[in-house]
């Protein structure tokens, strides 16, 4: 009987804590570290067997991370991603399962224009190339690198030409040749985030690719307005506003980052967002 | 020693282990949902999950099973009835390894078989670029199961010079993280320059002599090559085969040689 009394008020104290306790579990505030990752040499050892599962394991933590951060009203990230813990999570998930192509996609989604860490990216991908002989991706991405932010053409043309190759496919080939200069940036760009985007599986990165897409669509269309400006009048416009007011650009471009488009001096054109959220002062 | 082999069987089966793994095997269903987390690589993942879970549950057996079957018989002093029949020690060690070993593939061949579904399933969902190779993953799944059949050896040495089920567990667990990482702590002291100026030559020798006296069980782990259809060594696979057959019988030669010499008390 004394049993059954303890079990009861143990029962009734379950039921009094479990719905406060759920409550401050669905509270928490989303997580805004990834955490210590461990040494590859000692994960290497704790995994035995299962190296490939952690990798994997580490990778998609990183992904849920980001992922969690990406506001869920209006698909922008609310608080600054810890980009040095993603890159330890990913580098390391390489050691232990150097195949695995999240990793470098992943890793290739946020480092270059976020962090702005391309020659890491690089050679990252580099790393990957050894392995994963197959894929055109890998070169493909580095080729992307290499001409949009290191502007080294013979580097790229090289990288194109890889791809080309384990392909097959024109763009890449294309990329190769003249297209590389005769494209542009901001054609190099839209090709790439286009295959980018479609390749995405995981939801938030694709959101990025594709605000990222929306961003350089604009910067197409202010270009185009400035050449119709320029054969038009024979000069080159002085801002964007002139473009508008001129009748050449309608509607008004919108930066999906919050900035301002501009034009500069050599009349390229540029955003006050520089592409990332990081650049806007949060109002 | 089949009168053995086939009690063995029956005790496990007795045991209801089966259905504890038929409970866990349902985790198996979780694998393509599991999966859809990957963003380019979803048949991968599910052959990833697949192979470690599979690994994980014959890990287990190995170690409870092959840990405990000795001891178990030896603390109920059930070892006294059976050698009292006409069976010699030896012969009834056998049988229990054999038993023991015979469920593992088994329960391999059972686990495999959900495996390859749920693989299937997840590459109909979302094909992967490349082709998927199955027959490596039947090896890969052939070869978790030889490396933890080394184990049950292990643990049954472990069991002849123990009195507690403590060093024939605690011992295998040991030697299952040991042996999945002797060969990276090999190539480490024997490749870099940076270890070598380190790391005293007295450790590099005792290294190198624990990496050939204790089993190297990285060779038995194909997953890499299962799960990203990468090329398999034939020739490399059957010098894995033979040093199984090698340093398995040398391992149950000395467990029999010790149970012999054994008093049961």
């Amino acid at each position: 009987m004394k049993k059954w009394l303890v079990l009861l008020v143990a029962l009734t104290g379950y039921a009094a804590v479990i719905i406060p306790f759920t409550g401050y579990l669905a509270r928490r505030p989303v997580m805004e570290k990834i955490g210590y990752i461990p040494d590859c040499r000692v994960l290497r050892f704790v995994s035995a067997d299962h190296q490939a599962l952690v990798g994997e394991f580490l990778v998609l933590k990183a992904m849920v991370y980001f992922g969690s951060l990406m506001d869920k009203s209006g698909n922008e990230i609310s608080t600054p991603p810890d980009y040095l813990s993603m890159y330890q999570a990913i580098s390391t998930g390489l050691k232990l399962d150097p195949y695995t192509m999240d990793a470098y996609y992943f890793a290739q989604a946020f480092m270059v224009w976020d962090v702005g860490k391309v020659k890491e990216a690089n050679a990252l991908l580099d790393y990957g190339m050894k392995y994963r002989t197959w894929d055109f991706m890998l070169p493909f991405f580095a080729g992307f690198n290499s001409a949009y932010f290191l502007k080294d053409y013979a580097k790229a043309a090289d990288y194109y030409k890889k791809a080309g190759e384990l392909s097959g496919s024109e763009l890449s080939a294309n990329l190769a040749g003249r297209y590389l200069w005769q494209s542009g940036r901001t054609g190099q760009a839209i090709a790439y985030l286009s295959m980018m985007e479609k390749g995405a599986g995981n939801e938030a990165v694709r959101k990025s690719f594709q605000i990222r897409l929306q961003a350089f669509q604009e910067v197409r269309r202010i270009e185009q307005a400035r050449d119709r400006f320029h054969d038009e009048r024979g000069r080159a416009p002085e801002s964007v506003d002139e473009l508008l007011r001129a009748g050449v650009l309608s509607p008004p471009p919108r930066d999906p980052y919050g900035g301002r488009f501009y034009l500069e001096l050599d009349g390229q054109v540029a955003t006050t967002s520089k592409f990332t959220y990081a650049a806007v002062p949060k109002k | 020693m089949k009168y053995i082999i086939g009690l063995t069987l029956k005790g496990i089966f007795r045991d209801r282990v089966f259905q504890g793994i038929i409970v866990v095997a349902v985790l198996f269903l979780f694998i393509p949902s599991i999966s859809t987390l990957s963003m380019r690589q979803v048949t991968e993942l599910s052959i990833t999950l697949s192979l470690s879970l599979i690994s994980f549950i014959l890990l287990l057996l190995s170690v409870f099973l092959g840990a405990t079957s000795l001891w178990k018989d030896i603390e109920r002093r059930y070892t006294f009835s059976v050698l009292g029949l006409p069976v010699s020690r030896s012969s009834y060690l056998l049988g229990r390894f054999a038993g023991n070993a015979l469920f593992l593939l088994l329960t391999a061949l059972f686990l495999g078989i959900i495996a390859l579904a749920v693989i299937g399933f997840a590459h109909g969902m979302y094909p992967s670029a490349r082709p998927v190779q199955w027959q490596t993953i039947g090896l890969a799944i052939l070869f978790d199961t030889l490396k933890y059949v080394l184990l049950i050896a292990v643990a049954f040495l472990f069991s002849t010079v123990s009195t507690s089920f403590f060093l024939p567990i605690f011992g295998t667990i040991s030697l299952y993280f040991v042996g999945s990482s002797s060969q990276a702590a090999y190539d480490y002291l024997h490749s870099s320059a940076e270890a070598l100026k380190l790391i005293s030559p007295v450790v590099v020798k005792a290294a190198t002599v624990l990496y050939y006296l204790l089993p190297n069980l990285e060779a038995f782990t194909l997953h890499l090559q299962a799960i990203y259809g990468l090329p398999v060594d034939v020739a490399g696979l059957w010098l894995t085969t033979l040093y199984f057959c090698v340093y398995t019988t040398i391992v149950l030669t000395i467990a029999a040689i010790v149970f012999n010499r054994r008093e049961m008390t």
